[in-house]
């Protein structure tokens, strides 16, 4: 007990520093979604995490690669695991958990891997050649693996022509053995009853048809027993027609078949006979999916149940199997309902429950015969979407409990179409975590529509002569009016708040500092997701999205109040609105953001990555370059950024201490480009001006690691890149960073060649900007990097740099990064004064720069940031796998008041002081009396 | 000596008679003791009996006016003195902007300018017919010397960075150039 207060108070006083914000202002100005990515069918399932656990999780390795355990009574993360570093896989997964094990057997890419449930800590891991293309438990009680208690593994692993069949130890990982399978065909799956163990290969004919081959193998010395190959030519023409191989003794079948869905044939392991299945026609209607649903666990029975998916309706077959006789039968139909439905397996001791989920009920059914034991309504899913769209489960797990012949309780984890992952307890939504959002390739920031019409308003009114705009002022308070008794109605509210100091954010119409913008998500899964930057708990709106081309710039914001997402080419953007989610049929006429939108493309320059280099055009003459760059041969290019096209700059110099100007160089035509040697282990930038497609400035790092992210951005006047070295015989292993400042002149007081020119043309005359570079090792490498954004750009910037190996974000001050800082002698007074310290080479990461601060934010790609209507303030959001945001000021909030402001106190004190005041004035009054009347 | 034998011969009344002429003393509420007379009423005493009383010989217009300018000549340096003492106290406060600093300067720059607003009430009672023309004069040099003041209180606001002498006071007035061109990066 003693122990444990003292690592408590230990962690207590480390943790302390590592508070990135204010501690009034963490977990309530930022939120996080610690997602997983949509759970996968077979790899997703209600699992106790130790034996005689009351209590069970959901486990679940996502099709982002993510393993993780979920609690099912509230859908919080226990833990996670990133089993892809890269976020996506395209490998099959594998996720297998042994009855009453505390292990969990994971495969993925080319590693076989064990867990701890309970924790979720590496227990083991296997490295194979190939990838894995099968894991599944060895229910076998051979004497050797019941000492430790777990279950040993097999892992069938490979290439195409190359496949390996291993036996994996439950507790260490080490080969018990491995038979190799040199036959050239495709390894497709393993299993394994008690007697013996098959490897299913897929055997490639001449005519491009599969047959498939069955080994059987001995599970204790791994010797070949037997093999035989099914006639499956006439139907399986793709390995997809395949639905299911059995895992073990509870179904021990292959289930195919054809192009068409209009026969299924199951086989039993071991056996040659096939069983064959017409599938009914379902009127015009072709099926489209196929699925089995069968029990994992070896000791249950071999019921199996087919589900059958058409457009517009589903059905099932339940199916038992007479391992006796070798032969399989139709039990009963389940009827035919429309829209989608997911079913799920359940099992208690041997018996086998079946789950239907549909849009509007959950039923529980046994597989022994037909009977319903339990019909639950569902009220609502409780998730957003749009109006008019029907939201229909696709995958379900659920563990139930029995009582007799009665269901007591029923959980079910239903992935739904709108990509949120909910969980029904009986027909009632218990929680929902939005597992669509982790496959976001694209975001952008708008504000709410209110905001925008009212931004239009003022806009007219600027616009047109006093008079009328005077009239039109009149006339729109006068509306205002109108909402005069709802806001009477909030005021006691909102005088309540305000004490208690929570008035900062209000609903979205009423959003005076313009934290509340609206940051729609295009994900991978077909949806556009909306969430509130204000109220970030809250999904706005949830739509599902055409084909659209998966690029990080799909979506934009081109006009207030509307997004836009790029389609796949030959298809023009669709447009949305952004508080509703509503489809416009195209961007509003009336916005004056379009006007100048078109204006400003047509008389530009555009320049595109195109043939391994850059190429500019004119935008009204696209037939020949203006200027192309092409990188020297073996270079491949592997960065562009550009300033971006809203990065106002406040002051157009920088003040130095003995109040003279260095004059930055601000030009908006410039991009960075990053190319790299894969020969050479080099990197080269090159700063261009889009305009003239002259290099500004380059430079060059040799010995670097190409494999580590090689991250940059630009904004203002300065330019940061950060890549990581090599070791070389100079020089450790190390990761930089380096920031570059460019000024017109570096003598004071001095515009340069422009002199005060109102305006330029680089084609015309293009001086050289004058750049001060220095470089940094830091301790980790950068995956990304970006800039605050503030409204006015009086507020400093800071750079915003994602860790990805310590699953960070961070915003280092620029004023840290300062190309001026003094090398190799202390800031001189004025120096100082610019606040300008002297340069050292090593930047550590401070505490108080990470700004997820006891969060763990993992896989994040991609950063954005976006002005808040008070200057102070940059609205930052990170996506990946996981979603965060947050607010940032850079200066400190100098323009609102704190948290920390005692509104309460304040206005104490004032009533204090006027009720003392009234109270002492007949008291002064005497005494002034007094004091002319009396003599002492 | 004398008085005192004097005064014992003469009886109580004519004492206090004679003595009446000075004032009482300012504080104290006592009266004097008797036979106690103050020196100067002593001494006027002792010159009222030993001679007669010979009335001062008003000063002449010109002796009055040639006073008079000595007066306002005095009038017109006494900034100049007070400069000194005022430098070294600008000089111990610093460039730094607190408020003790900021209202010493803001006496400096008070004091001159009222007092050069003030310059005919101040040589109002000193001026007269006679000496007009060299109070010209003076009246110049006690502008001058209270310029001597402002350029102080000047020298200390430019060394507190208050006078937009420099090239960054103006930055704000000078605007970026605008490019001709714009380029857009297109995906």
């Amino acid at each position: 007990m003693l122990a444990r207060l003292l690592i408590l108070a230990v962690s207590s006083l480390l943790l302390r520093p590592a508070l990135a914000v204010f501690a009034d202002e963490a977990w309530n100005i930022d939120y996080h979604y610690a997602l997983l990515g949509e759970p996968q069918q077979d790899t997703t399932f209600f699992h106790q995490p130790y034996a005689g656990s009351r209590a069970s999780l959901v486990y679940t390795l996502s099709n982002k690669g993510a393993l993780g355990a979920v609690n099912p009574r509230d859908g919080s993360l226990i833990w996670r695991q990133l089993l892809a570093s890269n976020g996506s896989t395209s490998t099959s997964t594998f996720l297998r958990a042994g009855e009453n094990a505390d292990v969990l057997f994971s495969g993925i890419a080319s590693q076989a891997a064990a867990w701890s449930a309970g924790d979720g800590r590496l227990v083991w891991e296997v490295n194979v050649a190939g990838d894995v293309k099968d894991v599944e438990i060895l229910e076998l009680s051979d004497g050797s693996a019941t000492a430790s208690g777990s279950k040993d593994a097999l892992v069938l692993s490979g290439s195409d022509s190359h496949a390996l069949v291993q036996r994996l130890d439950g507790a260490t990982g080490t080969v018990k053995w491995q038979h190799n399978l040199e036959s050239g065909d495709i390894p497709y799956q393993v299993s394994a009853s008690t007697t013996q163990v098959f490897a299913i290969l897929l055997h490639k004919t001449m005519l491009g048809y599969y047959k498939i081959k069955v080994l059987s193998l001995d599970p204790v010395t791994g010797h070949k027993t037997d093999e035989y190959t099914l006639s499956s030519e006439n139907e399986l023409t793709s390995t997809d027609g395949i639905i299911a191989v059995g895992a073990n003794s509870a179904s021990p079948i292959i289930a195919w078949t054809d192009a068409t869905h209009s026969v299924l044939k199951v086989n039993i392991i071991g056996t040659k006979q096939i069983a064959s299945f017409n599938i009914e026609k379902s009127g015009e209607e072709a099926v489209q999916q196929i699925q089995i649903h069968a029990p994992h666990h070896s000791t249950a029975l071999a019921h199996f149940l087919v589900h059958f998916q058409t457009a517009t309706s589903h059905w099932a077959e339940v199916f038992h199997i007479d391992l006796k006789r070798n032969k399989i039968e139709k039990a009963y139909d389940l009827p035919k309902l429309s829209g989608k439905g997911a079913f799920a397996t359940s099992t208690s001791d041997a018996n086998v429950y079946f789950t239907r989920v549909t849009d509007g009920e959950v039923i529980a059914l046994s597989s022994a015969s037909h009977g319903v034991l339990g019909r639950w309504p569902i009220a609502g899913f409780g998730v957003a979407s749009v109006p008019g769209e029907a939201i229909e489960p696709i995958r379900a797990v659920s563990e139930l409990s029995i009582k007799g012949d009665l269901v007591s309780a029923i959980r079910t984890a239903v992935l739904l179409s709108t990509g949120d992952w909910i969980l029904l307890r009986e027909g009632t939504s218990v929680w929902h975590r939005p597992e669509g959002l982790a496959g976001t390739f694209s975001a952008a920031f708008s504000v709410p529509a209110p905001v925008e019409s009212f931004v239009e308003k003022l806009e007219k009114e600027a616009s047109i002569n006093p008079v009328q705009a005077y009239i039109l002022r009149i006339k729109r308070h006068i509306e205002d009016l109108q909402h005069l008794p709802a806001v009477i109605v909030t005021l006691p509210q909102r005088f309540i708040s305000g004490f208690l100091g929570t008035s900062a954010d209000g609903d979205i119409g009423s959003d005076s500092f313009g934290f509340h913008k609206i940051i729609a998500c295009a994900t991978e899964g077909g949806r556009l997701i909306a969430l509130d930057a204000g109220a970030p708990d809250r999904i706005l709106w949830n739509r599902k999205i055409g084909n659209v081309a998966l690029t990080e710039s799909a979506l934009q914001s081109p006009a207030l109040g509307v997004f836009s997402l790029a389609g796949t080419p030959g298809i023009g953007p669709q447009y949305f609105n952004a508080s509703s989610g509503a489809v416009l049929p195209g961007l509003p006429s009336t916005s004056l953001a379009k006007e100048a939108a078109d204006s400003d493309i047509s008389q530009g320059i555009q320049f595109t990555l195109e043939n391994g280099g850059l190429q500019a055009y004119d935008t009204n003459a696209r037939q020949s370059a203006l200027w192309s760059f092409a990188p020297m041969p073996n270079e491949r290019i592997i960065g562009l950024v550009s300033r971006p096209v809203n990065d106002p700059v406040a002051s157009i110099g920088k003040v130095l201490g003995d109040r003279r100007v260095l004059y930055k160089y601000l030009n908006p035509n410039l991009a960075l480009l990053t190319t790299a040697d894969d020969k050479a282990k080099s990197v080269n930038l090159y700063l261009l001006d889009t305009i003239s497609g002259s290099i500004m400035h380059s430079s060059s790092h040799q010995g670097i690691n190409l494999d580590d992210p090689i991250s940059s951005t630009m904004s203002e006047n300065w330019f940061a890149y950060s890549f990581t070295s090599d070791a070389s015989p100079l020089a450790p292993k190390g990761h930089y960073l380096v920031v570059g400042e460019m000024f017109e002149s570096l003598v004071p007081n001095d515009r340069g060649p422009l002199s005060a020119t109102t305006n330029f043309s680089t084609l015309d005359l293009n001086p050289q900007p004058f750049t001060l570079v220095h470089s940094y090792q830091i301790p980790e490498s950068l995956s990304h990097l970006t800039v605050t954004q503030t409204r006015q750009g009086i507020t400093s910037r800071a750079l915003l740099a994602v860790l990805a190996d310590s699953h960070a974000i961070i915003s280092i001050p620029y004023m840290a990064l300062d190309p001026r800082r003094p090398v190799d002698r202390d800031a001189t007074t004025d120096e100082q004064m610019e606040g300008l310290f002297r340069y050292a080479p090593v930047l550590e990461f401070d505490p108080k720069w990470y700004l997820n601060h006891r969060r763990e934010v993992a896989g994040i790609k991609h950063v954005l940031t976006t002005p808040a209507l008070i200057e102070s303030t940059s609205i930052v959001f990170a996506y990946g796998l996981d979603v965060f945001g947050t607010r940032l000021s850079p200066s400190f909030s100098f323009d609102i008041l704190g948290k920390d402001f005692n509104k309460f106190q304040m206005l104490a004190t004032v009533a204090a002081l006027a009720v003392a005041t009234v109270g002492v004035a007949p008291l002064v009054m005497r005494k002034q009396i007094n004091m002319r009347w009396q003599f002492t | 000596m004398s008085v005192e034998a004097s005064s014992t011969l003469q009886p109580r009344w004519l004492l206090d008679l004679n003595a009446a002429t000075q004032s009482k003393p300012k504080h104290g509420a006592l009266p004097d003791p008797p036979g106690y007379s103050p020196p100067n009423a002593l001494q006027s005493n002792r010159s009222k009996n030993a001679k007669s009383v010979t009335t001062r010989k008003a000063p002449s217009s010109e002796e009055m006016d040639t006073l008079k300018l000595k007066k306002a000549w005095e009038m017109a340096i006494a900034p100049a003195k007070q400069l000194p003492m005022n430098a070294f106290g600008m000089y111990m406060t610093g460039n730094s902007l607190q408020i003790f600093s900021i209202m010493m300067v803001f006496m400096l720059f008070k004091g001159p300018i009222q007092a050069m607003f003030n310059i005919q009430s101040t040589f109002q009672r000193l001026e007269s017919e006679g000496n007009k023309q060299q109070m010209i004069l003076v009246k110049a040099a006690y502008v001058g010397c209270n310029l001597l003041a402002l350029a102080l209180g000047i020298w200390k606001v430019n060394g507190m960075g208050l006078l937009p002498t420099t090239r960054s006071d103006w930055l704000a007035w000078e605007s970026a150039r605008e490019p001709l061109q714009r380029a857009f990066y297109v995906p």
